[in-house]
């Protein structure tokens, strides 16, 4: 009968299913069938890159690819987790806490020079563009987390940076964006300049 | 459907939920797959639910087919009781080996096989002739031949049996008791996995594609193909970042090492120049400064994606936020933390993104690598949308 002849495993039977459905849709079996070829080919080929990248242990077909490429992920993350908890124990010991502050007073003091040799003043500019919308330039001095306090302040007087861009040249900072007002009131173009022109002297 | 008869009936057995808890505590007993009785569904396609097909059975079927004269070996008395004739109908109700191993029984409707009376001559009939299954190895006949004649089901029964099994049926009784579901070795066992049926070898390879999934961090489509794909693009990573953390570690360890020579040397007063330094005679410094230092990965979170790229001491991040949030004030704070010397910054609004390319430098003596970046910022980004609904500006 149909199922004793239909085999004793499931690919069997969905063989003969398969067999069915072709018979009845034989329009529709050769654009599957180049689909899935080409799935299962492509399919074959990630499973090939896979295994050459494992160092696989055991035998080569499909499940114990899968299975060697897990053992071997969990121990990368592992070695990975080994070796940044070590480089953290590293970084707190005293020894490496002096070098960074010095290193900084290095880096400062050489920006420091560079901007007074080349004459570059600090700056600010202001436009209105419409609305609500201004655009800064500003032009200071680079140290370090200078940028950051700007920011703050910037943030903190309700000025959104909708597009910005920032340079550093020969230690000076030049911010130019455009700046949203998310606050109601609406400053004048010159009182922003004076503003900002006072944060930047005060950070 | 089948009737079982013997002194054990699993179909007495009830109800599935129970019938499996039964069988598998049973199989134990016997280590062999009493689930037979639901066998017969594959072949019959019955019941697409209970699909423990027992390649044992099988095995054993298919030896008899061509053994059958062994079979006949067997003590004249028992020919009744390990009858092949399945047509469980017929059969005696003494417990014998096919009772036990509840071989797939056909209803005569289904089937173009006649079943031959079983109080006759034990004609070796083998309703799994047709079939044409692959041979398999003769493990299974020895067993079977082992198996003293009468025995009854209980827990001594495989107890004794183990004496007179050879050792490689052992095994291969030990791979039966591995049967079902439950048979999952985690990954680098060595238990062979011996599968039932097809259906729960699917079942295992998909259960093995899920795993693989779940290890990788940002997984996209959950086809087959894509998680290897994501497979092997994290493996790539993984081993990008082992890489930059050894090379870290090493510097840090000779950096450590030059400075401590310096201090003996000069009373400390060089320790910031011996790292500044670049001694070429060290024999391991030669590697690191020969090798440059290169590291790339992405994260995803929900609302954003990061990208570090490391080359030498030059990071570059390119971030994407899908929220209206001016993150730059928190981007530049991370960026102070790591010790990261901001050089340009690009990006601004675009649709409902807001994109950021950020190139900065590492500065010297911070021991910072890609992946401490990619989290560290994503963290950060996740707690500002976390916090905003409260706080929405200064």
């Amino acid at each position: 009968m149909e199922f004793l002849g239909s085999a004793s495993d499931a690919s069997c039977i969905t063989r003969a299913r398969r067999r069915q459905a072709y018979d009845d849709s034989t329009e529709f079996k050769s654009k599957n069938l180049h689909a899935e070829r080409r799935r299962r080919q492509k399919l074959s080929d990630r499973l090939l890159t896979l295994r050459s990248l494992v160092p696989m242990i055991t035998n080569m077909n499909k499940a114990t690819i899968i299975e060697d490429a897990i053992t071997y992920v969990e121990v990368l993350q592992r070695d990975v987790k080994i070796l940044s908890d070590q480089l953290l124990e590293m970084e707190s010991s005293s020894e490496e806490k002096e070098k960074p502050i010095k290193i900084d007073d290095q880096i400062d003091n050489a920006d420091d020079q560079e901007m007074k040799k080349n004459g570059i003043e600090e700056d600010v500019e202001v436009t209105k563009i419409n609305g609500k919308k201004l655009w800064m330039k500003i032009v200071f001095e680079k140290k370090r987390g200078r940028f950051t306090k700007l920011l703050e302040a910037m943030t903190y007087l309700g000025f959104e940076m909708t597009d910005t861009n920032v340079t550093t040249y020969k230690g000076v900072i030049l911010v130019s964006a455009s700046v949203e007002r998310t606050y109601e009131d609406t400053l004048e173009v010159q009182e922003t300049r004076e503003l900002i022109l006072q944060i930047i002297r005060s950070i | 459907m089948y009737e079982e008869t013997g002194c054990f009936d699993p179909n007495s057995m009830a109800e599935d939920a129970v019938q499996e808890n039964k069988e598998l505590e049973l199989q134990n007993q016997l280590s062999f797959n009493m689930d037979n009785s639901n066998n017969t569904n594959h072949l019959m396609q019955h019941d697409p639910n209970q699909s423990n097909w027992d390649t044992s059975v099988q095995v054993l079927t298919y030896q008899r087919r061509h053994d059958h004269i062994d079979f006949n070996h067997i003590s004249q008395d028992d020919q009744q009781h390990c009858n092949i004739n399945v047509s469980s109908s017929f059969s005696p109700t003494t417990p014998d080996l096919l009772n036990l191993l509840h071989l797939p029984r056909c209803t005569a409707s289904n089937s173009s096989i006649s079943f031959a009376n079983p109080n006759q001559t034990p004609s070796v009939y083998d309703p799994l002739f047709h079939l044409n299954l692959p041979p398999q190895p003769p493990l299974f006949r020895e067993l079977f031949q082992s198996i003293p004649h009468g025995y009854s089901l209980q827990n001594s029964l495989f107890g004794d049996e183990r004496d007179t099994i050879g050792g490689a049926d052992l095994e291969f009784s030990r791979e039966i008791a591995c049967i079902g579901r439950g048979g999952r070795e985690a990954g680098g066992g060595k238990i062979k996995k011996h599968f039932a049926t097809e259906r729960q070898r699917r079942e295992q390879l998909n259960d093995k594609y899920k795993a693989l999934r779940s290890l990788v961090p940002n997984p996209t489509k959950t086809d087959r193909a894509s998680v290897v794909g994501d497979a092997i693009d994290y493996i790539k990573e993984l081993l990008r970042t082992l890489n930059e953390l050894k090379l870290l570690v090493e510097k840090k360890r000779c950096g450590r090492e030059r400075s401590k020579r310096h201090k003996t040397e000069d009373d400390g007063a060089g320790d910031v120049e011996s790292c500044n330094m670049k001694p070429l005679g060290d024999p391991d410094q030669s590697y690191n400064y020969g090798s440059l230092r290169s590291s790339w990965l992405q994260r995803k979170s929900t609302d954003t994606e990061v990208d570090v790229r490391i080359i030498d001491d030059e990071v570059t991040i390119k971030l994407i936020q899908r929220k209206k949030i001016d993150c730059l004030l928190f981007i530049s704070k991370v960026l102070d933390h790591l010790q990261l010397d901001l050089h340009h910054v690009a990006g601004g609004h675009i649709g409902d993104y807001y994109s950021f390319l950020f190139n900065t430098k590492i500065l010297e003596g911070s021991s910072v690598y890609a992946g401490a970046v990619a989290n560290k910022l994503i963290e950060v980004m996740d707690r500002q949308y976390a916090a905003v609904p409260p706080t929405s500006s200064y």
